[in-house]
């Protein structure tokens, strides 16, 4: 029974993947192609990430946690921690959401380029599975731990959203962007 | 009874996706799929023929050419694979790339796994012969049709009909191959007789789908576009200058 496993695994996942096609395409019907404008919107969302990378660590920087310690009272320091902790969790979701939808964004765009490289789509695909992997670990850690204990996990996150960001950058800097859609609607020949 | 109704159908409905390809004018278009098509239609008749007038030659038969119409197969593979990306150069040769690794280390494995078992006869080495090449033709599907799903390939009616079907007659035919070839599974049985219906199911798919020609979503005219080339540039401007307001206000001590 044993190596039946690994057949009806790849018999069934075919099947899967057939229908995840099929909602695909039911779906495309609905939305659109990559046009013009989302192209220029990423661009902005890339700048934006790289920009406010700057500012986010210093959400997490202990020197402000320091400085609470020793001169506010603990209803302060309570105060401070929960804001702290609201605003590196809604950072970090927003994150996670931007890097989705600019993956998102790459793969559809990567018909548009002339140059195809496998090993770096599979280093992108690992990469990315580590990033979503690592955020989320970050996430559950954050909630638990509070924003300043998780300093080494932030530093990662952030360096893989930059890597991210060299990435994609480097993407659309390969688009044509003559080749894009440029109005919301399907055509069809 | 049952079984000669599902063969004549299945007869018939091979017919009417031939015929429907003449008169929709899509032979040209899929000329690989409906090689295949005329294919095994030739051999249905054949079999049809066998069962009727040799039943005694007809297992044998029966596993030589399914065999053939296997290899056959391979060409609805190479013309989902044509067709679908041939307007995606950097996708087409990433896939391409994948499926040359995934056909040497399947069929790598598939001969090993020939050459340990042993020819006990024609047709049973025939039909594990038979098998094996499916489940290459399986992992072959299997990773076009995850390209499609990661790079959000853009299907027309004609080939998503014809991929779909194909998907679900391989992806079938892989878990009953499976359990075939299993001794003293009674799952088979069932299967096995799943299996001609699945055929039909996969027929009548094709049927629906190609019984006119569809277009296939293209990327637009690049004359079209060059229009709003003056747009993006003024946007691009824009969003610098509001980064840079940003940059100023996070240096800023």
């Amino acid at each position: 029974m044993t190596p039946l496993i690994p057949i009806l695994f790849l018999g069934a996942l075919i099947l899967v993947f057939s229908g995840r096609l099929l909602v695909q395409w039911s779906r495309k019907n609905r939305t659109q192609s990559v046009t013009i404008e989302d192209y220029s919107s990423a661009r902005a969302a890339l700048d934006s990430v790289s920009v406010e990378t700057m500012a986010i660590k210093r959400i997490f920087a202990t020197d402000d946690m320091g400085f609470i310690s020793r001169t506010g009272t603990p209803e302060v320091r309570r105060i401070f921690l929960k804001e702290r902790k609201t605003l590196a969790l809604q950072w970090l979701r927003k994150t996670q959401k931007q890097v989705a939808q600019l993956m998102d964004l790459h793969l559809k765009l990567a018909s548009y380029t002339h140059e195809p490289n496998p090993g770096f789509e599979l280093r992108l695909t690992v990469n990315y599975m580590f990033f979503i992997f690592a955020s989320n670990v970050l996430l559950i850690f954050l909630w638990l731990q509070g924003p300043f204990k998780a300093v080494s996990t932030v530093g990662y996150t952030l360096r893989v959203a930059e890597y991210f960001c060299s990435v994609f950058s480097l993407r659309l800097e390969k688009i044509n962007p003559v080749k894009l859609d440029p109005v919301r609607v399907t055509r069809m020949v | 009874m049952g079984t000669k109704l599902i063969w004549s159908s299945a007869i018939a409905l091979e017919a009417i996706v031939l015929c429907r390809g003449v008169k929709a004018a899509l032979l040209r278009n899929y000329p690989f799929f409906y090689a295949y098509v005329g294919c095994v239609f030739l051999v249905d008749l054949l079999r049809f023929s066998c069962y009727e007038f040799a039943p005694n030659f007809n297992q044998a038969f029966y596993w030589h050419t399914e065999l053939v119409t296997i290899v056959m197969s391979y060409a609805i593979v190479f013309e989902i694979f044509r067709r679908s990306l041939r307007l995606n150069p950097a996708v087409a040769r990433f896939a391409q790339t994948l499926l040359f690794v995934v056909l040497v280390l399947t069929g790598t494995y598939v001969a090993i796994d020939l050459l340990h078992g042993g020819f006990t006869s024609l047709p049973r080495a025939t039909a594990e012969l038979g098998r094996d090449l499916r489940y290459v033709e399986g992992a072959l599907l299997l990773v076009m049709l995850w390209l499609f799903g990661r790079y959000r390939i853009s299907f027309g009616r004609n080939l998503l009909g014809l991929t779909i079907g194909y998907s679900l007659l391989v992806g079938l035919d892989v878990i009953n191959l499976a359990f075939l070839f299993l001794p003293g599974n009674e799952l088979s049985i069932g299967l096995r007789k799943l299996r001609p219906i699945t055929y039909l199911i996969t027929l009548i798919m094709w049927c629906a789908s190609l019984w006119s020609s569809r277009p296939d979503p293209v990327p637009p005219e690049e004359s079209a576009i060059e229009r709003d080339y003056d747009l993006l540039e003024a946007k691009t401007r824009t969003a610098l200058a509001h980064i840079s307001v940003r940059v100023a206000s996070t240096l800023r001590p």
